[in-house]
């Protein structure tokens, strides 16, 4: 996350995510460092940044449902935007330590 | 949003059949590999190797291949596939033409049969043709991986009409040479200039993509492309038409360089990987990409003849056949099918329940102490045949081919565990 200044919702809401997986990789986006900004506005709208671990990632859009599912499970009414970036290019110091545990690294 | 196209994948109804036929030609392959006997101590062109070489790279080998592209074509080319109808009839017409082939040359029937089934197999090739290249036409994205497949696929189509040659000359005798100069042509063509370069292809994608690694040097690919593609234009020209040793020894030195510029390609995405455990999906893919050295030291061997008596020598050219089919193709396959069947069941059991409910991951839909048992047991396979041929000795090579049949059943287990699998409704859990 870029983000200096991060409020407890969007915490909590980072916390949640943790609960989409990378099938794949096997860690969840967040501790891979797939989030690179996560924005409540205050009146139910989420707009996240993401990224994947490849451009071709052929599990992108069940990745984006999966974020936007999640989010709904608990806040039905609220409205997810995520735009997909590929710049700057995901690379291994946006693991968390966690996931750096679980690649290996 | 660049590369993604997950919408476009085709139905898995399109894809998954390529897989249940191409596993279901494994257990073939090892049942006639045994019935075959001592006749693959025979010359290599005999009915029986014929016959088996056939189901190895068409009802193994190509078939999946056909449904893999299906699947990737979205994320190597950016778009969808042209026709998944024609997909579906072009399988059904390739199945039969398959199954017609085979049993024509098993049981000898050149002048007759083959000919009628190399037909059917052509027209089922160029329909497949006609389907890849009309989705490479809505391409959006141009770039190394698809010029390699492309580039496969008119090679695709080079071996088939040459194939198809062979089996009308069989019938009309109209070739100025022996056939097997025209088996030599078609089977390089075939191995180097279909199989190669598509699994250069895709390899060059799926394979970093699966270890994680990025900033890889794709020039390494450009010059393995035309490095590759050069040496066989220079093998086919000088086969056809002017025969100077010399053209041949410089083909077969770019045909190598080539091929070490993708596997150095591989290396320094294995060195700049992220992912440091490798499952067994990928062991496989490493056996695969270290047991390319095989055919080249073989072929260097054959090409230089050391003088060897013939029979032994014809022996050392099965060996490099199965070298490349075996050693490089099939381990490669058996690897890949473990990384991409299970994620194409996966998108389509759970890709709607994602986020509803806790999902199984795709490596969870087989079993993995199988897949474990398979590869070791391949491993002895791939051991035993080359050691008990080069030793003229039918036990060892009994021993090889029986393994291949438990790697088959094994195979066709977790084929259809993947397959047939279940959606576990975990909610909640």
């Amino acid at each position: 996350m870029n983000k200096s200044e991060i409020t407890q919702f969007e915490l909590d809401m980072l916390e949640l995510l943790k609960n989409v997986m990378d099938p794949e990789i096997e860690i969840n986006i967040v501790d891979l460092g797939l989030i690179y900004e996560l924005y409540y506005d205050g009146d139910k709208k989420i707009n996240i940044v993401l990224t994947f671990s490849t451009p071709a990632c052929p599990l992108g859009e069940t990745i984006k449902t999966n974020i936007t599912e999640t989010i709904k499970q608990k806040y039905s009414d609220f409205t997810v935007n995520i735009d997909v970036v590929f710049h700057p290019v995901w690379n291994s110091s946006m693991v968390s330590e966690e996931g750096k545990r679980i690649l290996g690294l | 949003m660049n590369g993604l196209k997950t919408n476009n994948a085709p139905d898995s109804s399109v894809v998954v059949p390529h897989f249940v036929f191409g596993a279901f030609s494994l257990f073939v392959l090892a049942v006639l590999i045994i019935l075959a006997g001592e006749n693959l101590f025979d010359a290599y062109f005999n009915s029986k190797i014929i016959a088996i070489t056939h189901v190895a790279v068409l009802g193994w080998a190509t078939m999946i291949v056909f449904g893999a592209l299906y699947q990737l074509i979205p994320i190597i080319f950016e778009t969808k596939l042209y026709s998944e109808k024609l997909a579906k009839f072009t399988f059904w017409i390739s199945v039969l033409s398959i199954l017609f082939l085979t049993y024509s040359f098993w049981v000898g029937a050149f002048s007759t049969l083959v000919v009628y089934a190399a037909l059917m197999l052509f027209f089922s090739i160029l329909l497949f043709i006609v389907n890849i290249m009309l989705s490479y036409k809505n391409a959006a994205l141009k770039n190394n991986a698809s010029k390699f497949i492309i580039t496969a696929v008119f090679w695709l189509f080079i071996t088939a009409l040459l194939g198809t040659l062979i089996a009308l000359n069989f019938k009309y005798n109209f070739f100025t040479e022996v056939h097997l100069h025209y088996l030599k042509i078609h089977a390089t063509l075939g191995l180097i200039g279909w199989f190669l370069l598509l699994i250069i292809g895709v390899g060059s994608t799926l394979l970093p993509m699966f270890l994680i690694s990025h900033q890889l040097n794709h020039k390494k690919l450009s010059i393995s492309y035309y490095l590759i593609n050069s040496g066989l234009i220079g093998l086919v020209f000088n086969w056809f038409l002017f025969q100077i040793e010399l053209i041949t020894w410089v083909s077969w030195l770019l045909i190598v360089l080539g091929v070490l510029f993708f596997v150095s390609f591989i290396y320094d995405s294995y060195k700049k990987r992220m992912r440091k455990k490798l499952d067994v999906g990928m062991q496989y893919s490493k056996l695969a990409i270290g047991s390319v050295v095989a055919p080249v030291v073989i072929s260097l061997i054959v090409l230089i003849g050391f003088n060897f008596e013939f029979e032994l020598l014809s022996r050392i050219t099965t060996l490099y056949g199965f070298s490349i089919i075996f050693g490089f193709i099939t381990t490669l396959i058996l690897g890949q099918t473990y990384k991409t069947l299970p994620f194409i069941i996966w998108l389509e059991k759970y890709k709607n329940l994602v986020g509803k409910t806790k999902t199984p991951l795709p490596r969870e839909m087989y079993s993995e102490k199988i897949a474990t048992i398979q590869f070791y047991l391949y491993f002895l396979f791939v051991l035993a045949i080359p050691i008990g041929l080069i030793l003229n000795n039918e036990i060892v090579v009994k021993v090889g081919s029986y393994a291949l049949l438990i790697v088959s059943i094994l195979y066709n287990l977790n084929v259809i565990k993947i397959i047939f699998h279940k959606v576990k409704n975990i909610e909640n859990e």
